[in-house]
């Protein structure tokens, strides 16, 4: 048994909706709604039934994860839930992939009480996920010189991951501004980027230079002289909205900043209404002089990233499922294996283009 | 009121008293030239900024004074005030940055453009009479000496990344040095030879501020206490202004060794760096939007048949036609200007765009204009020698069935009210159209030059007596220009009471008859205006508004060499190295083989610092000229590839 949490969101629809077309198993979905769910469940390609569960509700949640092979979560806001999901998972013997949680989830779920057993991956989605993943095909044990991350385009932000978004703040996930160099965090090395021309980008964009913790992490793994990451945009509507609630809103507790989620959303409508819905993941290399040649730019381009995310929580389950992923708490973009998920990728209707060359 | 009185009076050289207050500066005898100069005074006088569109020479004192009274009032719209203000640098020997039309002839003095040279200079050389001979040089060198303490320009030096800065005065070569030939006991055939030299010298190959001083001065001596005086400047340092500027300084100082001008306060980069701040105003923003909301509609230059394509011929000198109205031609077609209430200027203006038409075979059409350009930001500006000077593009829409007369009237609204939107000029707009267009030939080549009037600006001609060198015989004089991306330009000017008019041309560039007859047109025409007949006529313009498909080379509609590149991420290490450099330079990613260094955001002077860079990075010279024809990540990758494939 599979169980989905969040089937029916953004995400959910399409993780479910793939997890079932794999054939990897009946499905149980679930989420607070449960004639949405229900709904859901009978439009899947594989047997499927409904379960109500609120993940705030531990009975429901224990309930929801008894007897399932791996608990996938596509609920949110993922910096809140952390641990929680996969805790229940783990306590029900099943595995865990989660959309979201990055380093906060990964370190609340290690440590004691935790069964050594089972296998958890978290940030299976796009941003994080992907970014992370996919520009380790340009490294390959080849040494490079710089290693550069733009990821973004024109998308409808959701309630909650506008709430994910606003969330996504301090040393445990990023540095804004800051770029890798030798070995370390560069503080106020880079600026941000206003109407230029990306490869892949239909239009000039706004490219805001941060440097997740992923991207350090990306860094550390390929052992690149200089990393940048940005965070681009079709304006500058999203990332004054960002700034203008972290300005008003000191704390970053979830209750506090729910309400200027609608601002976000807000920003985020009104530059699909004047570009509509694009996606781009641009990943370029420069090797070191003398290095073996080799491809030196990915790039993939879809319509809507929450889709192209719940294709990466299918892949990510089924790689899971597969026994490819060893046991532990990972991150997707560091134990999923990047030529496997690009040829899947490239197979999926989703992805309109992804080259590397 | 009465101030204003006062400023017109000295200008227009009328008494205060007998100035009507509803009658145009223009008809008083005042002109565009005249009319910043009015604008400088009242800055000065009564510390009002006016706004540059707001002084036309249509207007009157009331409407002056109307002016004023709103500004003093703060009730003036606040759009075009300019509020720049100069202050001397604490560093006077500081770097600072080209203006653009110093950009564009520095570009075009690295062979950058179709038709450059390797000095955008001017020559000059005019007869003395009455030298005394022992005198003459010593007190030449010490008239420059003094004159490089007065204007510290004198001393200004360009580096090879494009930037400029002003030497202290006791660096080794500061002081430019007078070179003199003394022919006083040559005969006759020596002395044509000699001149011939010295002439075909200063006119191929100028002054270079990258190397040394922006000017080179030399004297003759020559029997029966005559001589000449020969000035090679350099277009990068100085402008048409700075040139009468510098005539008079220096033989205000060659006439008297006790000499003293009024100091001057600030210099050109002081003027330079208060330009910093001008992207900041509103002014320039509105002026930006003026431009950019007529660009795509901009029409191309005359489209004059070519006998050649520019960029297949190497020009070292231009060519002249030159036509000189007695002083009574002269004055006639300034009465007859007033008359009819346009501007001189305008009316050769006019009369250039006329025989373009005819010559081209169609009316509507894009010229370059020549200004001062001199922002009234400081009441000391028009003393300062300098490059102020900047470009202007002018379409002009001569209407089919229009007299000459009418044709006026509307090419002096028209340059009115592009002039009024200087702040930005001709070359950043042309860059932006070149852009848009993705065409990097030059924009603008037909170009029309007047300082008619200068000499009134200036308080009357230049002065005459110029103590141990004699007396200045003006009307004799020898003349040289080259500027750089320039096919045919036009330029009008005042000797003495005279009025000049010059076609400068590059003639591989043409079919020698047609601009025989296309200046003989002009000088008819100028003739029929200073007659009073030509106005009222129909000019006899083609039938056409643009230009007809294109049969033979014309210009404006050359083919375009189509460079395309296959997209993708740099080839190789040495794409990526070019691409390294655009990015460094640009501080934009440059993450694609086929993008444009121009499209990217980068112009001309970046274009040279870019090969500057090039040349310390890969350890080859890319031709200024090939970085421009093919701008792309690859294609310039390319030609260093080639060039150190040529090393080997
Ligand atoms: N890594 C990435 O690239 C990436 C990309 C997109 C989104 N995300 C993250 O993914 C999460 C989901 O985003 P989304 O856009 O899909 O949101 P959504 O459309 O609002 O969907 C949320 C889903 O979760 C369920 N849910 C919400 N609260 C729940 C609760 N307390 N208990 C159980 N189920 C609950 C919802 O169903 P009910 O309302 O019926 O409960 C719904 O099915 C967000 O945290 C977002 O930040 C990550």
């Amino acid at each position: 048994m599979i169980g989905i949490l969040g089937a029916t969101g953004a995400v959910g629809r399409t993780a479910a909706q793939r997890i079932a077309a794999y054939g990897l198993g009946p499905l149980r979905v679930g989420g607070r709604n449960l004639t949405r769910a229900a709904d859901l469940a009978s439009s899947l390609p594989a047997p499927a039934h409904a379960v109500r569960a609120d993940l705030n509700d531990p009975a429901e949640l224990a309930a929801f994860c008894d007897g399932c092979r791996i608990v996938v979560s596509c609920a949110g806001p993922t910096y809140q839930v952390l641990d929680t999901v996969a805790r229940a998972a783990f306590a029900a013997g099943a595995d865990y992939v989660d959309i979201g949680g990055e380093l906060a989830a990964k370190d609340a779920l290690t440590g004691e009480g935790v069964a050594g057993d089972r296998t958890a991956v978290f940030s299976a989605g796009v941003m994080p996920g992907l970014s992370g993943l996919l520009p380790r095909l340009l490294a390959k044990g080849r040494p490079l010189r710089r290693l550069d991350v733009y990821v973004g385009g024109a998308a409808v932000f959701t309630p909650l991951s506008a709430v994910d978004a606003l969330l996504t703040r301090g040393p445990r996930f990023g540095e804004p501004m800051a770029a890798w160099r030798e070995g370390r965090v560069a503080p106020g090395t880079l600026a941000p980027l206003h109407q230029v021309r990306l490869p892949g980008f239909p239009v000039p964009v706004h490219a805001w230079p941060y440097l997740t913790t992923e991207a350090q992490t990306l860094a550390t793994d390929t052992g690149a002289d200089e990393v940048r990451s940005y965070n681009v945009f079709v304006s500058n509507r999203l990332p004054e909205a960002l700034a203008a609630t972290w300005a008003e809103v000191p704390d970053a507790r979830p209750e506090t900043l729910a309400p200027h989620a609608e601002t976000v959303v807000r920003a985020s409508l009104r530059d699909n209404a004047d570009f509509g819905a694009f996606y781009v993941m641009l990943f370029t290399a420069r090797p070191r002089p003398g290095a073996p040649p080799g491809p030196t730019r990915v790039l993939l381009t879809a319509v809507d990233s929450y889709a192209l995310s719940g294709v990466v929580m299918a892949l990510a389950t089924r790689a899971v499922l597969s026994g490819s992923v060893p046991a532990g708490v990972h991150l997707a973009a560091e134990v999923l294996d990047p030529d496997a998920t690009a040829s899947a990728l490239r197979k999926d209707v989703l992805v309109e283009g992804l080259t590397v060359e | 009121m009465k101030e204003l009185a006062e400023i017109w009076s000295e200008l227009l050289g009328l008494p205060p008293g007998e100035i009507p207050h509803d009658v145009g500066f223009l008809r008083l005898g005042g002109d565009s030239v005249l009319a910043v100069r009015m604008s400088a005074l009242v800055r000065k006088r009564l510390g009002v900024a006016l706004a540059l569109s707001d002084v036309r020479v249509e207007t009157t004192l009331d409407d002056l004074a109307e002016l004023v009274r709103r500004h003093t009032s703060g009730g003036a719209p606040a759009t075009r005030a300019l509020p720049l203000t100069v202050t001397p640098r604490p560093d006077p020997h500081a770097e600072f940055p080209l203006l653009p039309l110093q950009q564009g002839y520095f570009v075009g003095q690295q062979d950058g453009w179709e038709l450059s040279y390797d000095s955008a200079h001017y020559y000059l050389d005019y007869a003395l009479t009455g030298v005394d001979g022992d005198e003459a040089a010593d007190a030449l060198a010490d008239a420059v000496g003094r004159l490089a303490t007065h204007q510290p320009t004198l001393r200004a030096r360009v580096t090879p990344d494009g930037r400029q800065h002003v030497l202290p005065a006791d660096a080794p070569g500061a002081v430019p040095q007078v070179r003199v030939y003394d022919l006083r006991e040559a005969g006759p055939a020596e002395i044509a030879t000699a001149l011939r030299d010295v002439r075909q010298e200063m006119s191929t190959s100028g002054p270079d501020p990258t190397r040394g001083p922006g000017i080179d001065v030399r004297l003759t001596l020559l029997p029966g206490d005559e001589g000449r005086l020969h000035l090679g400047l350099s277009l990068l340092i100085f402008d048409g202004w700075s040139s009468s500027v510098l005539s008079r300084d220096l033989l205000a100082f060659v006439a008297d060794w006790n000499a003293a001008l009024p100091p001057l306060d600030i210099h050109f980069g002081d003027y330079v760096t208060s330009l910093a701040d001008l992207p900041a105003t509103e002014a320039w923003q509105a002026d930006r939007d003026w431009w950019w909301s007529r660009l795509d509609t901009l029409p191309g230059p005359p489209a004059l048949p070519l006998a050649a394509d520019p960029q297949e011929v190497r020009p070292v000198t231009m060519g002249n036609r030159e036509h000189r109205w007695r002083a009574e031609s002269w004055a006639a077609l300034r009465r007859q200007c007033t008359d009819r209430g346009v501007t001189p200027s305008t009316a050769m203006l006019t009369a250039f765009g006329v025989v373009l038409a005819r010559w081209a075979g169609h009316r509507r059409m894009l010229l370059n204009s020549l200004q001062l350009n001199r922002l009234p930001i400081h009441p000391e500006v028009q003393r300062v020698v300098g490059a102020f000077a900047a470009t202007m593009l002018l379409p002009l829409d001569l209407a089919a069935e229009a007299t000459f007369a009418e044709l006026a009237a509307t090419v002096q609204a028209t340059s009115g009210e592009h002039a009024a939107h200087n702040l930005i000029t001709g070359v950043e707009v042309g860059r932006e159209v070149a852009r848009r267009r993705g065409s990097w030939r030059p924009v603008g080549p037909v170009v029309f030059q007047s300082v008619l009037g200068v000499d009134a600006a200036m308080g009357g001609g230049p002065p005459e007596e110029a103590g141990p060198l004699g007396r200045v015989v003006a009307s004799d004089y020898f003349h040289q220009l080259r500027t750089p991306q320039v096919a045919i330009e036009v330029r009008c000017f005042e000797l003495g009471p005279e009025m000049v008019a010059v076609f400068s041309l590059v003639e591989e560039l043409f079919d020698t008859d047609q601009v025989t007859a296309a200046f003989a047109e002009f000088v008819a025409l100028v003739d029929a205006l200073a007659d009073g007949s030509g106005w009222d006529r129909l000019p006899g313009l083609p039938e056409e508004t643009e230009p007809g498909p294109a049969s033979g080379l014309r210009l404006g509609l050359l083919p375009e060499p189509a460079v395309r590149h296959r997209e993708g991420p740099p080839a190789d290490d040495m794409e990526q190295a070019v691409a390294d450099v655009f990015e460094e330079l640009l501080e934009v990613p440059v993450l694609d083989r086929a993008a444009d260094f121009f499209g990217l955001g980068g112009d001309s002077l970046l274009a040279v610092r870019a090969v500057v860079r090039l040349a310390k990075e890969a350890g080859v010279s890319v031709p200024v000229r090939e970085f421009l024809s093919d701008s792309t990540v690859a294609g310039v990758a390319a030609v260093v590839r080639s060039r150190l494939g040529d090393q080997r």
